[in-house]
């Protein structure tokens, strides 16, 4: 009866939890496949890329997960994009005055700047993991990102779902997005966090708050976050309580409050006037600004605020930059740029721009198998990402383990700490905080003739 | 309260009213009002294709593979259906009588898992008939967007981040501001507070005339209203069926815009409403008595005057109808002199025409066009007394707002009634007069009337998206707010600005 029952549920597309046996199936199969596309043993999908992260970007990523190395026959530094970090490269020293290759080039980066008694935190590498809701996101896939961060002492954040028992395990490694539906947000997964992260935008939809589509707000999400089952969750925008930076810094003070020792950092959009927000945060207390540009990742967004709203952090990074300068508070903050950074070449041109450091979020992804196929928010099926990335249906998830996501990463990111010792190295730094800024390192390439 | 209660209508009493008489009667009268309020909305409704677009992705099966696959598959797991028959789609290519030996490829999202895990025998491609559709500047992504709009009628959204270039032409190299802090926002978004998209047609005095005993004596408002900012303009080229001029003619009343419409249809064709802009040559000016319920006409140039102002025109429309005569101007060399004399001569509607790529026969963009036009009549210090309408690439709901922005009250829509009722284009869509297309052969009309009422029902909820991502309560106040935008190539001369090798953002 049980086979029977098999083959109809099979027949019917009924979802289960998968045995052992079709998660070991598929899990290889998935990451057989990827490989075999990552060494070039079958052609590109002709269907993989677009403009952003091209059919090679993604493929060296996954290859740059795999191995932990960077490929030689496929472009890991830049996507067609036609502008910003596309157009932006590096004027590398003359090959003799290049410093050897070592792991003596410092790629540390403190986030707490101000002097004061919080916690003092250095991170190993200049990025961490931008926040991913549980809900956007299985539990395998934020422990996933998690046990890298703790690999790289470095962070992930929780983004706006609330906090999975699981990731008290890797607490110290787990930044507590406060964000304006204020879900998960309790004293205890306040007081677990090193660092408190607001959230008042996002760069995919600066505006507007945060989407979780009913088909992805299961029993266990809403429990989670205190919701009624399969209802839409749109975050409200903006915080509710905050109108004004006075606002904002009592916003603040309330977290001090709960815990003293954690320093705090405050993600927003990036407008016009997004200089003056910056000035306006850190007078407010925040020792992180946090710039999420408008070409950033989502786990669902309407498609007229991508791009619409805002603008590139390319664009955004330099301004901040100088005016915190010529208010005289620059070294003061740490400014973590995110929203359309890709690769280590990314990171270094974002710091060379103005940014002390960068968050990653669709990077993991694509490194533990994203195709950027955009259907996140739940697809026709309603389910999630096929594969098992942003999803928590009970089978899907499956197609992504733990050990092997954190593996993933981990390769992903030796490779990039790599990439980003070549630059400086190249450049002549030992110290990836001497790139601050440096925009004469940078050079512009110009559209040819013809194109 | 009491005076406004009062005069709409207290009930008598034989004495003075007591205060409770008084607040139960007030309760009655504003209660009567609140139920008469009906905050606009409009209603869509998922319909089906007619004819549908071609499907984003080919999936190719080898069929031998699979059988292999099937065969082996059946030995190593023999007896776990489960593991068996597991198929790697969550979307049901692969489901069916007939599993993936007959894929639908139709379902298909081009996830590529099936391609990743089965790369011996499962191929996804792009599907070349799609990058047929439309031109250089119509995109096949604007027709798939408003095509999905009309179908589902709902603001689309999608996971992942941004796909497309850096910036961009046109309307792409123009970003809208937000701020991070401010109402109505999402609360607006979801009607939990009002944002308004009414925008009000014709002449406002910019200022009023009293005389001494306290009464107006100068001129005074001749508006009226609309509920969204964007109104249809004629069917472009040889699209101008009657099947369409109906639909447009319900649509435009059920959602309560305009539609523009050729003055000989709506003649013969009975159409003529409040909702309806005939369209008339200046030469046949005398005509437009023949539309008493028009609220608005629109006259075009003369074919032997093709771009020139034809005062003579106007003044016996004006002479001839209460109805507001408006005057269709192409962006073609002289148009700032036209737009003048017209609004001299008393014009209260302009209505401002590009081609279909959104060029002036210089080739200047429309948000450029768009703009020049409002800051003459502002430095004219007439743009109160003047509507502007304007059209011409708009075929985006992005490009609603920034049109706004750029200086209109209200944008006209072309092209994207073609596609919205999933018609096709045959060669080039960039001037009027030349576009080639066809409708369905069988034009449903409530089928067509919904899909053009879901199209501007999604468009209206992205607008409101942008608004509350301002903080702005109503489009009116959008018109000619540049400092709400930013264009991409200034923002790079700030940003590159000492980069080795950068030379300013048309480099």
């Amino acid at each position: 009866m049980a086979v029977l029952q098999d083959i109809v549920d099979a027949y019917q597309g009924k979802i289960v939890k998968p045995s052992e046996t079709l998660i070991h199936k598929t899990t290889h199969l998935l990451q057989d496949g990827m490989n075999m596309r990552a060494f070039g043993e079958y052609e590109k999908p002709k269907a993989l890329g677009d403009a952003r992260w091209t059919d090679e970007l993604i493929l060296s990523t996954w290859y740059m997960a795999e191995t932990g190395e960077v490929p030689d026959n496929l472009n890991f530094k830049t996507g067609k994009s036609d502008g910003g970090f596309d157009r932006l490269d590096f004027q590398f020293l003359p090959e003799s005055d290049w410093l050897e290759h070592s792991e003596a080039i410092d790629t540390k980066l403190p986030l707490n700047r101000r002097g004061d008694e919080k916690n003092k935190i250095e991170i190993d590498i200049p990025w961490y993991g931008g926040g991913m809701s549980y809900g956007s996101v299985s539990v395998n896939v934020m422990m996933s990102r998690a046990k890298n961060a703790r690999q790289w002492n470095s962070f992930m954040s929780t983004g706006e779902g609330g906090y999975p028992p699981e990731l008290y395990e890797v607490k110290e490694n787990v930044i507590t997005q406060v964000a304006t539906g204020y879900f998960g947000v309790e004293e205890e997964t306040i007081q677990a966090a090193p660092i408190i992260e607001f959230k008042y935008a996002q760069g995919a939809k600066p505006g507007l708050g945060g989407h979780l589509l009913a088909a992805k707000a299961g029993e266990e999400v809403a429990k989670l976050r205190g919701s009624v089952p399969f209802v839409s969750l749109f975050s409200p925008f903006p915080f509710h309580s905050t109108y004004s930076v006075e606002d904002h810094s009592k916003h603040l003070d309330w977290i001090e409050t709960v815990n003293p020792k954690a320093i705090l950092s405050v993600k927003v959009s990036t407008p016009h006037d997004v200089d003056m927000v910056a000035v306006g945060s850190y007078y407010a207390g925040a020792h992180i600004i946090h710039l999420d540009g408008g070409y950033g990742g989502t786990g669902a967004a309407p498609e007229i605020a991508k791009k619409n709203i805002a603008m590139p952090i390319e664009l955004a990074i330099p301004k901040v930059h100088k005016f915190l300068q010529k208010e005289g508070v620059r070294d003061k903050v740490t400014i973590i740029a995110s929203g359309g950074v890709r690769t280590a070449d990314d990171i270094a041109k974002a710091i060379a721009l103005g940014a002390d450091g960068c968050v990653l979020g669709t990077t993991d992804l694509v490194g533990m198998g994203c195709t950027r196929c955009s259907n996140c928010e739940g697809g026709p099926s309603g389910r999630g990402c096929p594969w098992g990335l942003t999803t928590t249906d009970i089978e899907l998830q499956e197609w992504v383990q733990q050990d092997w996501g954190a593996k993933r990463l981990d390769n992903l990111y030796t490779a990039m700490q790599w990439r980003l010792r070549d630059i400086l190295r190249k450049l002549g730094l030992s110290n990836v905080r001497e790139l601050r800024g440096r925009t004469d390192l940078l050079k512009y390439i110009g559209k040819e003739a013809g194109e | 309260m009491l005076e406004s209660a009062t005069h709409v209508g207290l009930q008598a009493t034989d004495g003075p009213l007591t205060i409770d008489q008084f607040g139960a009667e007030s309760a009655r009268i504003g209660r009567s009002i609140a139920d008469e309020y009906h905050r606009y909305h409009i209603e869509t409704e998922e319909v089906d294709d007619a004819d549908p677009l071609p499907h984003r992705f080919l999936v190719k099966v080898g069929k031998v593979g699979l059988a292999k696959l099937i065969g082996k598959e059946a030995l190593k797991y023999f007896g776990q259906f489960d593991v068996i028959l597991a198929r790697p789609c969550t979307y049901g290519v692969f489901s069916g009588p007939v599993g993936g030996f007959v894929p639908r490829p139709k379902l298909c999202v081009g996830c590529l898992r099936c391609e990743v895990q089965h790369p011996e025998f499962v191929k996804v491609l792009p599907n070349p008939d799609l990058l047929t559709l439309g031109d250089s500047y119509t995109t096949p992504g604007h027709i798939t967007a408003i095509d999905e709009e009309a179908k589902k009628g709902m603001v689309p959204v999608r996971g992942q981040g941004y796909r497309g270039r850096f910036g961009g032409p046109g309307f792409d190299g123009m970003l809208t501001d937000m701020s991070e802090i401010v109402r109505p926002s999402r609360d607006g978004i979801h009607g939990r507070e009002l944002i308004g998209t009414a925008v009000d047609i014709g002449s406002k005095p910019m200022h009023l005339s009293f005389d001494s005993n306290g009464k107006l004596s100068g001129s005074i408002p001749e508006m009226f209203t609309i509920q969204v900012p964007f109104i249809f303009d004629l069917p472009p080229g040889d699209l101008g069926t009657p099947q369409l001029a109906s639909v447009v003619d319900s649509t435009s009343r059920r959602i309560d815009t305009l539609a523009c419409l050729d003055a000989h249809t709506v003649a013969r064709l009975g159409l003529d409403a409040p909702n309806i802009v005939p369209v008339l040559d200046n030469t046949e000016a005398s005509r437009v008595s023949e539309f008493p319920n028009a609220r608005l006409i629109e006259l075009r140039s003369s074919p032997d005057r093709p771009w020139g102002w034809d005062a003579a025109g106007f003044d016996i429309a004006t002479e001839a109808t209460d109805a507001m005569i408006g005057i269709r101007i192409h962006f073609e060399e002289g148009w700032q002199n036209r737009m003048t004399q017209a609004v001299e001569s008393g014009v209260k509607v302009i209505h401002l025409l590009a081609d279909l790529h959104g060029r002036g026969s210089d080739d200047t963009f429309v948000t450029e066009l768009f703009k020049e036009a409002h800051m003459l009549l502002i430095e004219q210090g007439r743009r109160d007394t003047v509507t502007l309408f304007g059209g011409g690439g708009i075929v985006g709901a992005d490009h609603v707002p920034k049109a706004i922005i750029s200086g209109l009250d209200a944008v006209t829509l072309d092209l994207p009634v073609l596609f919205a009722l999933q018609g096709r284009s045959n060669g080039s869509l960039r001037q009027r007069k030349q576009v080639a297309g066809t409708l369905p052969r069988h034009l449903d009309q409530d089928w067509a009337e919904q899909r053009l009422t879901n199209l501007c029902g999604s468009w209206r909820d992205q607008l409101l998206e942008i608004l509350g991502a301002m903080g702005i309560r109503e489009v009116r106040r959008l018109r000619g707010e540049f400092g709400r935008s930013m264009i991409v190539k200034h923002l790079e001369d700030e940003a590159f600005e000492g980069i080795a090798g950068y030379v300013g953002g048309d480099c």
